[in-house]
């Protein structure tokens, strides 16, 4: 019965694709809904392929998810998965739809899942992961998800013990997945000690200050940023693992990463969150049979096709907008960074229009967990605020060391726009998020190809 | 006027820009010509409230509440006796919950808490974060925040704000939320809460002031950009009531 249920979802899936098109109505995960609803136990009858990866964590899924699939493309595999980032239980199950047979065997070698870390409970409840990339745990959209140890919780269900872990050992909650998992089935990546680590924690909060399992005091031989890095419980002993795979050798300014001492990556984007998705997708290629030739050749000088910056033109500024996830300090932090290392005179926009694309929230305590000192360098001429949330922005800028002439308020994004197209020349470096990008990119003129 | 400010749990409960409350108020102290000395109670060091003015904790993960609460074990009788000396007590967000008298997590264990409020709370595994305005007597404005919990508590009988417009209150929607008694206030709005609602930040001032016998005067400092704030998130809140 269950069986006969299963095709009848199956092809009724199937079925709905040409009917949307043919109504013009976009691609959705609507036909997986469908299938959902006729066979709720959809997914314990695919017919899955040898290998599935899942990746899940606050931050680097996409990234991650990209890279992996090209290196087992490069490879030879034919790799299923989710491009779009449809990652809840109707996403995937559409993805399966449109990619299996008639009689549901999954049409590839590999199926790799982007893995919304709340819901990968209700996705892995009918089949499981052969390997799941667990990236990192931060204080990312509260309002939604709730803090890391809620989420932490969430995850923990959707752990089969046959399958293997691979995580962060950099991240002390991301690490302590590994606790009653057998020990076989887990690796780890990390990277090294090297010229861009700090000895002191950076930004306002440190969510490492105290141990996941005991909450004794923590103590750091370094830190690569937050709370990723070297730690050890100085009550329970808990402690960073040995990596399997390491990132053995950094040089951010000359864009060079080692891996485990052997492989030289060149790299296209500098920025240290790159770093650990690179780790992130050598591991679990590696354990997948891709040979480190193959993966080296691949992400050598790789340019994410999901970039999260945009170039553009305004007046004489060249712009380029960096994505910061609202209610996500860490994002913020790293972009913050960059503008901070650059020597040369710039202008800075921030803006906080709609908190989340969807839904709303007024909430932006937030803004106090980003360390907005880093912008408080002699090179960044200008600061524009704007946005419905204008007042929030520039109430935060009070209680930093930055000089208030060099802060403009506007609450109107076109009348900021239309200010900076009539002024200076400066490069712009725009932080908003997806809610917001389209109020400013539907305003300037865009460059193609942007990376 | 000399005030001595104790944050507790600075390092752990921290999930929503709770320093800001007390960066905010110490600016708004000092333009009344207070000098204002913020002091931490950490992790590790041995609880003590003495010589301190106000003292505030705000929120934190389930784990680092229970760890807190641990902490803090047998310091409810201290605690008490700096309130009856008329130290001004606010916690805010889970924090809420340390001043009553226990919390029950979602698997069933109760952990004794300090016992100023007679009231109790039981975790659930469902979380209900959401925005809130909320009304209270003692304000002429509406206060404006968020909230993000996963609890309810039970048998509060002076709350601190008797109705809400929008959100969750302590065991219902829009019912009454927070505990007040005295100058004990305890609210599991976050936003950071003062720093969102000048208006309380005021009323914390006044019962400061009230305490060390400070004349003040009637209006209070007006700092930039607090007010403008406020209004626009109550404007954005309100358009959300049905």
């Amino acid at each position: 019965m269950g069986k006969l249920r299963f095709y009848i979802a199956l092809w009724a899936g199937k079925l709905c694709r040409p009917v949307l098109k043919l109504t013009r109505h976009k691609a959705t995960t609507f036909p997986g809904e469908l299938a959902l609803r006729l066979c709720p136990s959809f997914l314990q009858y695919v017919h899955m392929p040898e290998q599935v990866i899942a990746v899940t964590g606050s931050n680097g899924k996409t990234s991650s998810v990209e890279m992996i699939a090209a290196m087992l493309a490069a490879d030879g595999r034919q790799v299923v998965y989710n491009k779009e980032g449809s990652n809840q239980i109707e996403g995937v199950t559409a993805l399966l739809l449109y990619n299996c047979s008639l009689t549901g065997r999954v049409r590839g070698d590999v199926l790799l899942l982007e893995s919304d870390e709340r819901y990968a409970k209700f996705t892995f409840r009918w089949f499981h992961p052969t390997h799941y990339v667990i990236t990192n745990l931060y204080r990312d959209q509260l309002t939604r998800n709730g803090h890391q140890q809620w989420v932490y919780d969430a995850i923990l269900p959707s752990i089969h013990p046959e399958t293997t872990l691979i995580l962060n050992g950099d991240d002390p909650l991301v690490a302590s997945f590994a606790q009653g998992h057998d020990p076989e089935k887990v690796k780890w990546f990390g990277l090294e000690e090297n010229p861009s680590s700090t000895k002191e924690h950076q930004g306002i909060y440190d969510d490492g200050a105290r141990c996941p399992l005991c909450q004794g005091r923590m103590e750091y031989s370094c830190y690569h940023f937050a709370h990723i890095g070297h730690y050890r419980c100085t009550v329970c002993g808990y402690s960073r693992p040995a990596p399997d795979f390491a990132g053995t050798a950094l040089d951010l300014e000359q864009g060079q990463l080692t891996i485990n001492g052997q492989t030289q990556i060149h790299l296209a984007f500098r920025s240290i969150y790159n770093i650990y998705n690179i780790l992130a997708a050598w591991s679990v290629c590696s354990l997948a049979g891709v040979s480190p030739q193959t993966m080296a050749q691949v992400l050598n000088n790789y340019m994410l096709k999901n970039g999260r910056i945009v170039r553009f033109t305004l007046g004489a500024h060249r712009g380029a907008l960096l994505i910061s996830k609202h209610e996500n300090s860490v994002a913020y932090d790293t972009n913050l960074g960059y503008i901070q290392s650059l020597d040369e005179p710039c202008e800075v926009m921030i803006i906080v229009d709609a908190v989340s694309r969807r839904y709303f929230t007024g909430e932006t305590s937030w803004l106090w967990d980003i360390d907005f000192d880093r912008l408080n360098a002699p090179h960044v001429r200008r600061i524009w605020l704007c946005g419905t949330y204008e007042n929030d922005l520039a109430l935060r800028f009070d209680y930093t060391q930055v000089s208030p002439d060099r802060l403009q308020f506007r609450q109107s994004i076109p009348q900021a726009v239309e200010e900076l197209k009539a002024s200076g020349d400066l490069p712009l470096y725009v932080m908003t998020c997806f809610s917001d990008r389209d109020k400013l990119l539907n305003l300037v003129q865009l460059e193609q190809g942007g990376d | 006027m000399e005030l001595t400010i104790l944050h507790l749990y600075p390092d752990i409960m921290n999930l929503y820009g709770e320093y800001a409350n007390l960066a905010v108020l110490r600016r708004h102290l000092q333009a009344l010509g207070a000098s204002v000395t913020v002091r931490a109670l950490h992790g590790d060091d041995r609880p003590s409230f003495e010589g301190a003015d106000l003292i505030y904790m705000g929120a934190g993960m389930e784990r680092m509440q229970k760890f807190v609460l641990e902490r803090l074990s047998g310091q409810g009788d201290a605690l008490r006796q700096a309130a009856d000396r008329g130290a001004v007590i606010l916690f805010t967000g889970s924090a809420m919950e340390i001043l009553g008298r226990s919390v029950t997590d979602a698997a069933g264990r109760e952990y004794p808490a300090l016992g100023l409020g007679d009231y109790t709370t039981r975790e659930t595994d469902q979380r209900n974060p959401g925005d809130v305005i909320a009304q209270t007597e003692l304000l002429p404005t509406p206060v404006v925040g968020f909230m993000n919990k996963c609890s309810l508590t039970q048998g509060v009988k002076t709350p601190l704000f008797s109705r809400l417009l929008l959100g969750l209150g302590n065991e219902s929607q829009l019912g009454p939320e927070g505990y007040v008694d005295g100058n004990i206030f305890a609210t599991h709005i976050t936003g950071p809460v003062l720093v969102k609602n000048p208006a309380f930040i005021d009323l914390v001032i006044r019962r400061l002031a009230g305490a060390k016998g400070w004349d003040l005067p009637e209006q209070l400092p007006v700092l930039p950009h607090e007010q403008d704030a406020y209004a626009v998130t109550l404007r954005e809140l309100r358009a959300r009531v049905k």
